[in-house]
């Protein structure tokens, strides 16, 4: 049972930075680049609940860390990415799950982990931050997050009902 | 709500989370560039057969042929259709690629680079304030650290790692960049760092009494044995000029000539010219009327004689310089040689 939710959360997780790293991040859009790991994570996380979804972003955080071309900085992003795995989890209560209300999460997320990022970047001392950018990140980050929740989100909790009925939430 | 295995768990993940960011941001090698390069080993593969597969984004319309068979004929033209629509398509961007190549080669030939070809397989996300791009060439094709990358309209960056098959990039516009440069046309030389911004760059002369104009074109100064940058590589135009003559410092804002947005077909110089090609690589030298004799006393009193003259008798000199550049393949072919020593 367990084995089978971790080959979901981990192919979705792999195929999310593909996708990003080789497409979204090419499209050349304004701004961020959409944050389809992120929304993965909501999604996972809203599905299994709080702790499979903490860890499902603390492993996404770190593989899009690791995997080329790799310029920022291991760990933040597996921190991020947790606490909003984790939180998706707790906050949302699994009966009153209304589009908007999911959206809206997700929006928020994205918004702020890009936000978190910089944040986090800089308290730890980096002057790689140029935060005249950050305003127009954060928002663009959230927009494409709104744009992307109401495929992805629909898409893998029907995957997750799918294949593993017995643990989604 | 929060039990102990649940408090146990979380509260791993987060030192752990911490522990890694705290080690990666302590600087230099680190122990992550072997997981990196692991990771990179594995994954390039997939990258480079994912962006295989995204590259012709516009070309979906092939996937028409597959409706019902009871309107056969209706099926067949459109799916007729849809593969001659591809064909456009795909002939339109073999077309961008080819201008993209040949734009590359006009640099390579005038400067008389010697490049490997490769292709953007990887962006960096935005986000993480870092412009660094993969490409599909690596240690096989003679790729080294720090060796120049170029595409057609001037410099792109340099190479920070490589691995058999694909390299990472660090780009000029990437904070941590810093390049020598001089203005052309003149001796004036500064270091050229970057803003992190994509369409700036921010120059500083070393010579406080030097007069920048905007308009004025720079280009690569030259590093020994040509990295981590080969000499006379059109980087970008001055825009804007701040402080006056006489400041200890003056900065002046400089636009890259090439859009490190939207990077497809790139160039690594494998092996720089023999003698620094001064300005003639930009498109249009700065060789006319206000600085030809400065640029000639000068230069012929430097360091190579067989600096390039102004416009006039430049063709000769495009001419036999574009001819020892093969083929992109070839010249891909050629690079064994030149990545062994």
């Amino acid at each position: 049972m367990w084995i089978r939710q971790t080959v979901v959360c981990a192919s979705i997780i792999v195929v999310a930075v593909m996708l990003q790293l080789t497409l979204l991040s090419r499209l050349g859009l304004p701004g961020a680049t959409p944050d389809l790991v992120v929304v993965c994570v909501v999604a996972l996380a809203l599905a299994y609940g709080p702790v499979t979804g903490a860890v499902v972003g603390f492993a996404a955080g770190l593989t899009l860390g690791f995997t080329p071309p790799a310029g920022g900085v291991i760990g933040i992003q597996a921190l991020v990415f947790l606490v909003i795995g984790f939180l998706t989890g707790a906050v949302i209560d699994p009966r009153d799950r209304t589009v908007p209300i999911l959206v809206g999460m997700v929006g928020l997320s994205t918004g702020a982990a890009a936000l978190a990022y910089a944040l986090i970047l800089a308290a730890f001392g980096s002057n790689q931050v140029s935060w005249q950018e950050v305003p127009t990140l954060v928002l663009t980050s959230s927009l494409y997050g709104l744009l992307l929740a109401p495929i992805v989100v629909p898409t893998i909790s029907w995957l997750v009902r799918r294949i593993t009925p017995e643990t989604a939430i | 709500m929060l039990n102990q295995r649940t408090r146990i768990i979380l509260a791993l993940l987060v030192i752990i989370a911490l522990t890694f960011t705290i080690l990666d941001l302590r600087g230099g090698k680190g122990p992550f560039s072997s997981v990196r390069s692991v990771v990179s080993s594995a994954l390039g593969g997939v990258q480079v057969a994912a962006s295989v597969i995204v590259s012709p984004i516009t070309g979906v319309g092939s996937w028409w042929g597959t409706w019902g068979d009871q309107r056969a004929r209706i099926a067949e033209l459109e799916s007729q259709n849809a593969t001659l629509q591809d064909s456009v398509v795909r002939s339109a961007e073999d077309r961008a690629r080819a201008d993209a190549l040949d734009q590359l080669l006009r640099v390579a030939g005038v400067g008389r680079y010697r490049i490997v070809p490769a292709e953007v397989i990887a962006v960096e996300p935005a986000q993480d304030f870092s412009w660094t791009v993969t490409i599909d060439a690596g240690r096989d094709d003679g790729l080294l650290p720090d060796m120049t990358v170029i595409n057609g309209q001037g410099l792109i960056g340099r190479i920070l790692s490589t691995t058999k098959t694909t390299a990472t990039v660090v780009l000029i516009v990437d904070t941590s960049s810093a390049v020598g440069a001089r203005v052309a046309g003149t001796e004036e030389i500064g270091i050229l760092s970057g803003t992190g911004r994509q369409d700036s760059l921010e120059f500083q002369t070393l010579d406080p009494l030097a007069t920048l104009k905007p308009g004025q074109a720079l280009v690569t100064f030259g590093s020994r044995s040509g990295r981590p940058y080969a000499p006379g590589i059109p980087i970008g135009e001055v825009v804007d000029v701040s402080g006056t003559a006489g400041q200890l410092t003056r900065i002046a804002t400089v636009r890259p000539f090439a859009d490190v947005s939207t990077l497809t077909v790139v160039g690594v110089v494998i092996r720089p010219p023999r003698a620094d090609p001064r300005d003639s690589v930009l498109p249009t030298p700065p060789a006319s009327s206000n600085f030809a004799p400065d640029e000639t006393s000068t230069a012929g009193g430097v360091d190579d004689g067989a600096s390039p003259a102004p416009t006039p008798s430049e063709k000769p000199e495009k001419e036999t310089a574009a001819k020892p550049v093969p083929a992109p393949s070839a010249s891909a072919g050629a690079t064994a040689d030149a990545g062994s020593n």
